[in-house]
């Protein structure tokens, strides 16, 4: 056998194996607020969680995937083949060892940050300072400063409506029922869009913006009006007619929006330099910008679906008996803004954390004076530790790199 | 398992502020059940209600602290941390001017309360002993002021604010005429301070609850 094809067989051990430790990873910042608030179980958060990532793995996922390649490392290293093919595959291992590492010493890192580092660490030792196209990085750095701020401020908005227009009324179960569409519509606008733009299905159906943004439109209001017969039937609970009941069926699915946002996004972190070397084992080059067949897509969807059903469930107990006050009108904003910052910016092309847009979506509420207690020293934590993420990450992708040049050079 | 995303989230301070406010709801009775103990004839349980005073002001010390203690730099809350703080500590001022009210009596049990003022004190004791009551029902629907921000719950917590203010009246009335009776009547002076001091402690309940009530509207406005 050739050494391509043990390359490209460990490229898919090793890309199966960050997609794995993404499920167990960041599922715990997807299902959280669904889990803590009661909307769902664990039991259901987690087929939820493993269906709808691979879901949008497969069909949502895709564009981020040259953005990380292409943009950080020039192109003048890549256009050597064989010096991008073992890239890809120090890159892959060297951000799966440190999500490992991460996830066993529970550190808030995001394995977005991890594979970003790493492509710097290979950038790095193939060609020097120079080839690394720091612009580019200013601006994948500014993005992970926008993204949780973006996800602050529509937590922060949603929370003042929901606030203004539902909790504080007398009638806030009635107010929180006729609203219900525009709750369910805005998020599957969102999605609908997502599916149109820049997805293998929507080049196929190659719809223009206008058209794109109208059936958004129409199908999310739809879906919202069927949302609100649906709901109609939810009995008033006794203790008084809130309209937390509602937000609790809601959260049913802002929870599967969640998951299909972090799927479309969080694929490509394993997907990526799994497909520079398919791409180089099929044809020998690699381009400019490499096409990510489906079928991949899918095989990182399944590591995700597969890491989520193993270690998800533990982590979700835990979250489900130590996140308590948290209504689900509350945890509805959360997880709303998390997955709109996710799907806006991984469609935009912005490495994005989800991590950073949990965290980002609780701190809206929180500057709502929605949340009774938050500790932000996690904040502080968070920044930390994305400092830390970025050279540990580089480093061990340089050492990685040098091993298996070593390796591949006695074969 | 640590995760990340849950170190968050924290306990509460208004789980402890609640906790807290119980254990000056438990005080209430042993207060009132000692000193009409001391204001009748033939105490005997006196002792025992004062040291079931301290050892639930201890309880209450200790959640005091750990509310204190469980308040990192950067906690983010619906209300400032130093009001939530202020209010803590006028609640918890409830608690120590009921102690105050028992160790004074402690010192000096002889010659105990004159019969033509024991019906005084008894009147004095209920007025305190309501505001301590009203506490723990104003947290509760604070909290549930905090959850829904509804205006019509805000004037649930305001309505029991104004109640504090109208007791804590109606107990400084009370001490009032109490202490005119009090200088009015032929007594030895050691007597008479006594009286007049342990008039003025249980009137200080009535006091701080009325402040733990002014802190609480501090802390749900707008």
């Amino acid at each position: 056998m050739s050494t391509e094809y043990i390359i490209l067989i460990a490229g898919f051990v090793f890309g199966f194996y960050m997609a794995w430790n993404i499920g167990a990873n960041d599922v715990a910042n997807s299902m959280a607020s669904s889990v803590g608030a009661k909307a769902i179980t664990v039991r259901q958060a987690v087929v939820i969680a493993s269906i709808l990532n691979l879901v949008g793995a497969a069909f949502i996922g895709s564009h981020v995937t040259d953005t990380i390649r292409k943009g950080i490392v020039s192109n003048e290293i890549l256009n050597d083949p064989h010096i991008a093919f073992v890239g890809a595959l120090a890159a892959l291992l060297s951000a799966a060892l440190w999500v490992s590492f991460a996830t066993w010493k529970s550190m808030p890192i995001s394995t977005t940050h991890s594979i970003v580092g790493a492509m710097i660490g290979f950038g790095i030792i193939a060609g020097g300072f120079k080839a690394i196209q720091w612009g580019k990085l200013t601006s994948v750095i500014l993005s992970w400063i926008i993204s949780p701020a973006l996800s602050i401020i529509l937590s922060f908005i949603m929370f003042s409506i929901i606030k203004r227009l539902i909790i504080s009324r007398n009638d806030s179960f009635d107010r929180a029922l006729k609203l219900s569409p525009f709750f369910v519509g805005i998020s599957i606008f969102i999605v609908v869009l997502s599916f149109l733009f820049k997805t293998p299905l929507g080049n196929t159906l190659s719809i223009g913006t206008p058209m794109a943004v109208l059936i958004a439109i129409i199908i999310a209001a739809l879906i919202g009006y069927i949302a609100k017969f649906f709901l109609k039937r939810v009995k008033r609970n006794i203790s008084g007619d809130n309209g937390e009941g509602i937000f609790r069926y809601i959260q049913v699915g802002t929870a599967c929006y969640v998951a299909l946002a972090q799927g479309a996004n969080d694929v490509a972190n394993a997907i990526a330099p799994l497909a520079v070397i398919y791409f180089f084992v099929q044809t020998g080059t690699v381009g400019d910008q490499v096409p990510v067949p489906f079928f991949l897509l899918l095989f990182g969807g399944v590591g995700i679906a597969l890491g989520i059903m193993m270690a998800g469930r533990r982590v979700m107990e835990t979250l489900g008996t130590k996140i308590t006050h948290l209504s689900n009108s509350r945890g509805f904003c959360v997880e709303f803004a998390a997955a709109t910052t996710v799907l806006i910016a991984s469609k935009l092309g912005l490495p994005v954390s989800t991590t950073h847009a949990a965290v980002g979506g609780v701190l809206g509420v929180g500057m709502a004076r929605g949340m009774e207690a938050l500790n932000l020293r996690l904040v502080y934590e968070i920044i930390f530790y994305w400092l830390l993420t970025l050279p540990a990450a580089a480093f061990t992708c340089m050492a990685i790199y040098k091993i298996l040049q070593f390796i591949l050079q006695r074969m | 398992m640590r995760i990340p995303f849950l170190s968050l989230f924290m306990s509460s301070p208004f789980d402890g502020l609640q906790e807290h406010a119980e254990k000056v709801k438990e005080c209430a009775w042993a207060f009132q059940q000692a000193v009409e103990c001391h204001v009748e004839e033939n105490c005997k349980s006196f002792e025992d209600l004062r040291q079931e005073v301290i050892r639930l002001e201890r309880e209450a010390d200790t959640i005091k602290r750990r509310i204190r203690g469980h308040l990192p730099k950067g906690t983010m809350m619906p209300v400032d941390k130093f009001q939530l703080f202020m209010y803590l500590r006028e609640q918890d001022a409830v608690l120590d001017a009921v102690e105050d009210v028992l160790d004074w009596i402690s010192y000096r049990v002889e010659p105990g309360i004159p019969a033509e003022l024991s019906k005084d004190f008894f009147l004095l004791v209920d007025a305190t002993i309501d505001p301590i009551e009203e506490l723990s029902k104003m947290v509760a629907e604070a909290r549930k002021y905090f959850d829904s921000f509804s205006d019509k719950q805000r004037e649930v917590v305001k309505e029991i604010i104004r109640t504090l203010r109208r007791q804590e009246h109606e107990a400084d009335k009370i001490e009032h005429m109490l202490k005119q009776k009090i200088f009015n009547m032929e007594m030895d002076p050691v007597t008479v301070f006594h009286m007049i001091r342990l008039t003025e402690i249980i009137g200080s309940v009535a006091d701080h609850a009325e402040n733990a009530g002014d802190m609480m509207r501090a802390m749900i406005a707008k």
